[in-house]
């Protein structure tokens, strides 16, 4: 059968080089977003191939088919649902087991499958040989060895896919488990077979018996009696076994797996401890792998921020004679103003402020992720995030707070389910970023004293702490602890890093940039209606009242929308037009006592935004106002309450 | 002899006797259900042999090998793995 159009789905563990695959196969053809009101990302591509067009949608890494995450729950749906024509099935050989585990699982979905055996130079140095002949005719399905990094077997892996395509193979034999069980399955299949379901039978039977709560929801729908029935058979499973029937499946698919893994498979272990094994050793030792972090991270973030400093400068720099070139060309009317202060720079915001930390910030995090050595800072900083109620990897994002507040909403996505992305989300938009730290460090550093800015960072840990805490308990759902494969250490694929970072910065600009160029035409739309001061006079009861600062304060807090270290530009401007102040030492009405307000409230009042279009992205716009709105109730209060605390002190 | 996976030495193996659902938690059966598959998914079964590589210090999480590959996991998780030891 001839087809003109082939819709191929890429599906494997983590990390087993599925994107290297990926972006051989698509090279610049390739949109990123998200699956639709979800928070994970979606990869598709297209390939010309022998005179077919192949679409590929790269599915999420993941471990298994079951419900844990959402990443899961997406893939299955769409093997069973949306039929691609084949599932390449993107393999681990040097950790073959496990990675057959999954095998196995798509095999029971009936997915006409071809299997890609990649890292097979990395198995061949850990000395495992794999006969892929053998495992081919154990799979039924073809087995293709490739080395995706050195473009290896792509080719042949793609002549596979199109011949499995064309010849129409028939579906896959599923698992064989023990009678006792396969009996079962039998049964409920027989029962299930008779409703209108998307889903192979006797996956559904098998997913019945795993006490999967998604299908059993389906089920309750269709044909409560279904249920009934399952949780007979599931107990009778039990009875002989002695463990839960999904215990009793999930061990035997693993049994086959393993069954499997070393009929295939031949491991002559090298006599001496490889470089990898070393580097491994030391970047997790509980002495010496901290003061390597330490030096890892802290020049990394080093890099992203002296080359997004010096870019943003230099590009500002840059904007600035092209402002002077605007004026003298269209003057200074009200609708030129509008036209340069509301959209030209809120571009200019965007590209000055975003671009320049997001393109280092993206190599350097995908480098990590790709190299290994993510997994090894979550490995030894899981402690640590508990305390907030994450596990270890959200420490990258929450340390990239402390630089951009975007790439740190960005990188959440290294979380696993929903409810971590959230709260990780929620966590990294309370870090000072570095904005905010010029505003502490320029106003309270300078004016009232290092210790004091000192304490605002402690206090802003403290905060992060309590409501990090709280949010955990408030959220529904399960709190999940900290399990992942370390898998070794690898030298990163250079050429995927970068196409991720570009595809990934394209749909940023996409997103956020209409968004922030909005907000800017809007601020700019108030101040040249005249509109400032009413809006100052109307938040007097907030600023002046309630927080004890000046009165123009809340018109500098509204251009801190656009950017946090615009509030003391901004100030400066104000004071020197009100008082003539050169700087912040005399001013009256903002001693010590407000600075600290000031600074706590900036610091905490919203995120600024580019990070409100950041979170938007990310995790839709319910979420991005509730985080907004519960920011700025939460800056107030306590600023507040800071003010009255220092009144109290005599300050 | 039994004892909890996170009280395993490192050096020190074992086979996987159970694993323990969470009862105190008001998310529980889900809880209970989604933490134990989990696990299990990633290769945690009973009668797995376990091998402990080291453990990151002040509590935190325990390095093992397992089915061939290395994993990380949470003191919290590894407190509710029952193992076998070979004494």
């Amino acid at each position: 059968m001839k087809k003109d159009k082939i819709m191929v789905a890429l599906a494997g563990n983590a990390n087993v080089g599925k994107s290297v695959i990926f972006n051989h196969l698509t090279g610049l053809h390739q949109h990123i977003g998200n699956w639709p009101g979800k928070t994970v990302e979606k990869a598709e591509g297209t390939l010309h191939f022998k005179g077919h067009t192949i679409d590929i949608i790269d599915l999420p890494g993941i471990y298994s088919l079951s419900t844990f995450s959402i990443e899961e729950l997406i893939s299955r749906e769409y093997i069973a649902v949306e039929n691609p024509d084949l599932v390449i099935n993107v393999v681990d050989a040097s950790v073959l087991e496990r990675n057959l585990f999954f095998t196995l699982q798509l095999r029971e979905l009936e997915a006409p499958m071809v299997v890609a055996l990649n890292q097979m130079d990395m198995a061949k140095k850990k000395g495992i040989k794999i006969d892929h002949k053998k495992l081919e005719k154990i799979l039924g399905a073809p087995v293709v060895p490739t080395v995706a990094t050195s473009r290896k077997g792509i080719y042949e892996l793609m002549q596979a896919s199109v011949d499995t395509v064309e010849k129409g193979i028939e579906k896959t034999a599923g698992t064989k488990y023990g009678e006792e069980i396969e009996a079962r399955i039998r049964e409920l299949s027989k029962m299930v077979s008779r409703l209108q379901l998307p889903y192979p039978a006797r996956w559904v039977a098998i997913k019945l018996l795993e006490g999967d709560e998604q299908i059993e929801g389906r089920i309750r729908q269709l044909d409560p009696h279904i249920l009934f029935a399952t949780k007979k058979l599931a107990k009778e499973i039990e009875k002989i076994h002695g463990h839960s029937c999904s215990t009793v499946i999930t061990s035997e698919r693993y049994e086959i797996a393993g069954r499997i893994a070393r009929e295939v498979q031949q491991i002559v272990p090298s006599t001496k401890l490889p470089m990898r094994e070393r580097l491994h050793a030391l970047t997790t030792h509980k002495i010496l792998g901290y003061p390597i972090m330490a030096t890892v991270i802290l020049s990394l973030f080093f890099a992203i921020f002296s080359f997004g400093d010096y870019t943003s400068q230099l590009l500002s720099v840059l904007f600035e004679h092209f402002h002077s070139i605007y004026e003298s060309l269209f003057g200074t009317e009200i609708l030129a103003t509008i036209i340069w202060g509301g959209i030209i720079e809120g571009l200019i915001a965007g590209i000055t402020i975003a671009l320049p930390y997001l393109i280092p910030f993206y190599l350097v995090l995908y480098f990590l992720e790709d190299s290994g050595y993510l997994s090894r800072i979550a490995f030894l900083m899981d402690n640590l995030m508990h305390k907030i109620g994450l596990h270890g990897k959200a420490f990258i994002p929450a340390m990239l707070g402390y630089g951009c507040n975007v790439p740190a909403c960005l990188g959440c996505r290294i979380m696993e389910t929903e409810r971590e992305r959230f709260l990780a989300t929620f966590v990294v938009t309370l870090v000072p970023c570095a904005a905010t730290s010029v505003i502490i460090f320029g106003l309270v550093g300078a004016y009232v004293g290092f210790q004091w800015a000192l304490l605002l960072y402690v206090i802003d840990l403290i905060i992060i702490f309590v409501l990090g805490r709280l949010a955990f308990n408030m959220l529904p759902g399960e709190p999940t602890g900290l399990i992942m494969e370390m898998h070794d250490y690898k030298t990163p694929h250079l050429e995927t890093i970068v196409k991720e970072t570009w595809f990934r910065l394209q749909e940023f600009i996409k997103m956020a940039f209409p968004l922030i160029i909005a907000g800017s035409f809007m601020i700019k739309l108030i101040e040249v209606l005249g509109l400032l001061k009413p809006i100052a006079y109307v938040l007097n009861p907030i600023t002046v009242v309630w927080l004890g600062l000046p009165a123009i304060t809340g018109i500098t807090l509204i251009f801190g929308v656009l950017r946090k270290e615009l509030t003391l530009l901004m100030l400066l401007t104000l004071f020197k037009a009100e008082f003539g102040a050169t700087d912040f030492a005399n001013v009256p009405g903002f001693g010590p006592k407000e600075m600290i307000v000031f600074a706590l409230v900036t610091m905490l009042y919203i995120p600024c935004i580019s990070t409100i279009a950041a979170l938007v992205k990310e995790q839709g716009w319910k979420r991005a106002l509730f985080i907004t709105f519960f920011e700025i109730a939460f800056a107030i209060f306590v600023g507040g309450i800071a003010y009255r605390l220092l009144t109290l002190t005599g300050m | 002899m039994e004892k909890r996976l996170s009280e395993l030495k490192p050096g020190e193996s074992g086979v996987i006797v159970s694993i323990q659902a969470l009862t105190n938690h008001r998310h529980r059966r889900r809880h209970s259900w989604g933490f134990q598959k989990r696990l299990e998914d990633m290769g945690l079964t009973p009668g797995t042999k376990i091998k402990v590589v080291r453990s990151a210090p002040f509590h935190g999480p325990i390095e093992i090998h397992v089915r061939g590959s290395r994993l990380a996991i949470g003191r919290g998780m590894a407190k509710r793995i029952l193992m076998r030891v070979n004494k």
